[in-house]
């Protein structure tokens, strides 16, 4: 181990597990873990996203093994089978979703075996195993993806036309994923699509158990969700296509352009749409372009975010706002192969974008950008000034010392109260537009 | 703590007599008038059955699990010579973690601090000596026994298991550690089972402290549930097992062993079978091989 964890944009694989299946409609998640794990998600996870901390079934009001050295000594199952048992009496769900921590993990609980006891009896019932030393949130969404695609949904469930299935915006990490997931559904309702979307309100458990039987699966990232696409187009044979989160009008547009080729319809058909809704957008955008210009309203922007915030409020910033997106930064801890990847699908796309640094650090983030914005006495310096910072609450310091204008977009966001904001499509570029120009002028 | 209490633990390969050790190691330090306790740190829970004539008893975790808290009288039993008798217990084969029962069932003895009101002179703890985890490392980590002794035969499997002991014993050694006090060879017949057991002690900088050998006193007297020094006091076996616990009760001072790597040790095995196999085949006898 050659680096220390250094202010952490995510929590551990319960985490983002427990969030998504949390988001899944009349889903009851059962935490079999040590005491403790719930509560530290509450705030260090749910809190910071907005802080969307309670429910009726979420960060402080799930069913939990709270499992002790008794259960650590003489294994948890007995104890998750009480558990389950209790659960089934008081919580009313029409999914029961079984997630383990770090202690049942190390100690061998066999969870299957106690979990398939209820599905034997009817229960609709599933687990995930999550232990936190597995991965980060990120893998746990996926981990809980992967168990929906291989345990819950139905094979062969028989044609369901004109249905597509959408993920890649992890819940809680994605901190406006409710409004984000909405935007997404829209646009392909403009496609006469309707979206499955899994997660949060506009989702139904009956949509997730026919999934299969959609036409083509789309992945709102170029690393979340591509696994478990790979695991579902393996079992189900349904293909798939991945993109970035459609933040605004320039990249919705590319968003309708791939998704409507890919489902076959007309090229001249999806300009019309692109071209209707262009003009409702940008009649909404006029009132600010005056002012915008008047103002000299573009900045140097350094962006700060995960792999899906990083690539698309860059881009956003870059198409949309026509600021230059400096330094990009992507936070996420990942493997060769994954950079790789993103890399590549980054570059496929028709415009240069701007090059992504990944950097976990904070510290070293820092470093990196008084490397290069460091003020200098040459008359002919270029000062990348005025700057603003794009990143999370983490970043807020930063943009302080900068002296640059802050907006938190990525995980965490603690200094926001969010509820169904959301910043993909054409509208959600819009309300992305009133952020980024409010928080601009915010000390006016 | 007013008298020097003698903390020590045995640990050896499943199966190789390391509980029949313990138990006549136990019995014999008893009829030499010391005050003994005998910790099993088996999940098997068998380690004091000869001791108690054949009977198991109540198991510190079990007895936590159903009270949530012990009492020293609901887990200490007096065996034969007076010798006081734990089993720490475990889990189910297959579930839980007996690594973690260990841990538990030690901490629950240091609470009680029956050392002290027993004034007992000798702790021994009989551990199973796979040492697959830090849990079975714990009678050896600072503050609980202070000598190591490994029960080890000639076989090649118990050898590999006493050298992940000294592994295990250098790794803690450091940080005030039990020490290796020695290996008593046990069922020590064939004469080239003890050139074995010997070469294996000098290659790891370690001595033997007693040479057991294989009897059939030794089962009968388990048959009836009881140990040698029990069953056959005045018996060869059991002078064996006096002499050994005449030596470890004065033994004071253990070292660092020094375990073979692992290519060296499958080297030194190899050796050793290719010799095994020349004895067989009547290239040379035991003797002509001087041993």
């Amino acid at each position: 181990m050659s680096t220390a964890i250094e202010r952490p944009r995510w929590t551990c694989a319960l985490g983002g597990a427990l969030a998504a299946a949390a988001a899944l409609p009349r889903t009851v998640p059962i935490i079999h873990a040590g005491p403790g794990c719930a509560a530290n998600f509450a705030w260090t996870q749910n809190g910071a996203s907005g802080l969307q901390v309670g429910g009726p079934c979420a960060a402080l009001a799930f069913p939990g093994t709270n499992l002790q050295e008794n259960e650590v000594v003489f294994g948890g199952a007995e104890r998750l089978d009480e558990e389950i048992e209790q659960t089934l009496k008081i919580m009313d769900g029409d999914l029961y979703f079984v997630l383990t921590g770090c202690v049942p993990e190390v100690i061998g609980d066999d969870v299957d075996s106690v979990v398939r006891k209820y599905a034997h009896r009817g229960v609709a019932i599933t687990s995930a195993s999550t232990a936190g030393f597995k991965g980060n949130s990120y893998f746990g969404y996926e981990e809980v993806l992967k168990t929906l695609f291989a345990k819950v949904l139905k094979t062969k469930p028989g044609r369901r036309e004109k249905t597509v299935n959408v993920w890649g915006l992890p819940p809680m990490m994605d901190v406006f994923w409710k409004g984000n997931l909405a935007g997404v559904k829209d646009l392909l309702g403009l496609l006469g699509y309707r979206a499955n979307v899994f997660f949060g309100p506009g989702a139904s458990l009956e949509e997730i158990e026919n999934a299969a039987g959609a036409e083509l699966n789309i992945v709102l990232s170029d690393v979340y969700g591509l696994e478990a696409a790979r695991l579902f187009k393996k079992i189900h044979g349904v293909d798939f296509i991945s993109l970035p989160p459609p933040f605004g009008a320039a990249a919705s547009d590319r968003f309708l352009k791939l998704a409507g080729r890919r489902l076959g319809l007309p090229a001249r058909k999806i300009s019309e749409i692109i071209k209707r809704e262009g003009r409702r957008h940008y009649e909404f955008l006029e009132p600010l372009i005056d002012v915008y210009n008047d103002m000299e309203g573009q900045r140097y922007a350094i962006v700060i975010g995960d792999v899906n915030y990083g690539c698309a409020v860059a881009d956003f910033l870059t198409d949309d706002l026509g600021w230059l997106a400096d330094l990009v930064f992507v936070t996420d801890d990942l493997s060769d192969d994954e950079r790789a990847s993103l890399d590549k699908a980054r570059s496929a796309r028709a415009r240069p974008r701007p090059e992504i640094i990944y950097e976990s650090r904070a510290g070293a983030i820092a470093e990196k950008i008084d490397g290069r914005w460091r003020p200098s006495s040459t008359k002919y310096h270029n000062s990348r000034r005025p700057a603003f910072v794009a990143g999370s609450s983490l970043d807020r310091a930063l943009a302080v010392s900068l002296g640059a204008p802050h907006l938190s977009l990525s995980f965490p966001v603690s200094n926001r109260a969010v509820l169904n904001r959301g910043y993909t499509g054409y509208d959600g570029g819009l309300r992305l537009m009133e952020d980024v120009i409010s928080s601009a002028i915010l000390m006016r | 703590m007013g008298k020097n209490i003698k903390q020590i633990a045995i640990y050896g390969k499943g199966g190789i007599g390391k509980s029949t050790t313990s138990s006549n190691l136990s019995a014999a330090l008893a009829r030499l008038g010391y005050r003994v306790l005998q910790v099993g740190c088996d999940p098997k829970s068998d380690s004091t059955n000869t001791l108690r004539g054949g009977q198991y008893i109540p198991t510190v975790l079990d007895t936590l699990r159903e009270k949530g808290k012990v009492a020293a009288n609901e887990i200490i039993f007096e065996g034969f010579g007076g010798v006081y008798c734990v089993e720490a217990g475990g889990p189910a084969p297959g579930v839980g973690c007996a690594g973690r029962g260990i841990i538990t069932a030690v901490e629950q003895l240091k609470r009680l601090q029956v050392f002290e009101e027993l004034k007992i002179d000798v702790v021994l703890y009989d551990v199973l000596g796979d040492v697959v985890c830090g849990g079975f490392a714990v009678p050896i980590r600072e503050g609980i026994a202070q000598h190591v002794f490994t029960v080890a035969s000639s076989d090649f499997m118990a050898l590999y298991a006493a050298n992940n002991l000294f592994a295990g014993i250098q790794k803690y050694s450091a940080a005030g550690g039990a020490l290796l006090g020695g290996v008593i060879a046990n069922s020590i017949s064939a004469p080239y089972a003890k050139a074995i057991v010997d070469d294996f002690a000098q290659k790891t900088k370690t001595k033997i402290i007693e040479h057991v050998p294989r009897s059939v006193t030794v089962s009968q007297a388990e048959l009836q549930g009881k140990t040698v020094i029990e069953a056959a006091p005045d018996s060869d076996q059991a002078r064996v097992y006096l002499s050994l616990a005449k030596k470890i009760s004065k033994h004071h001072k253990s070292t660092t062993p020094a375990p073979l790597a692992i290519a060296d040790l499958r080297e030194w095995a190899s050796k050793w079978g290719r010799e095994l196999l020349r004895m067989e085949s009547g290239e040379i006898s035991s003797q002509a091989a001087g041993i």
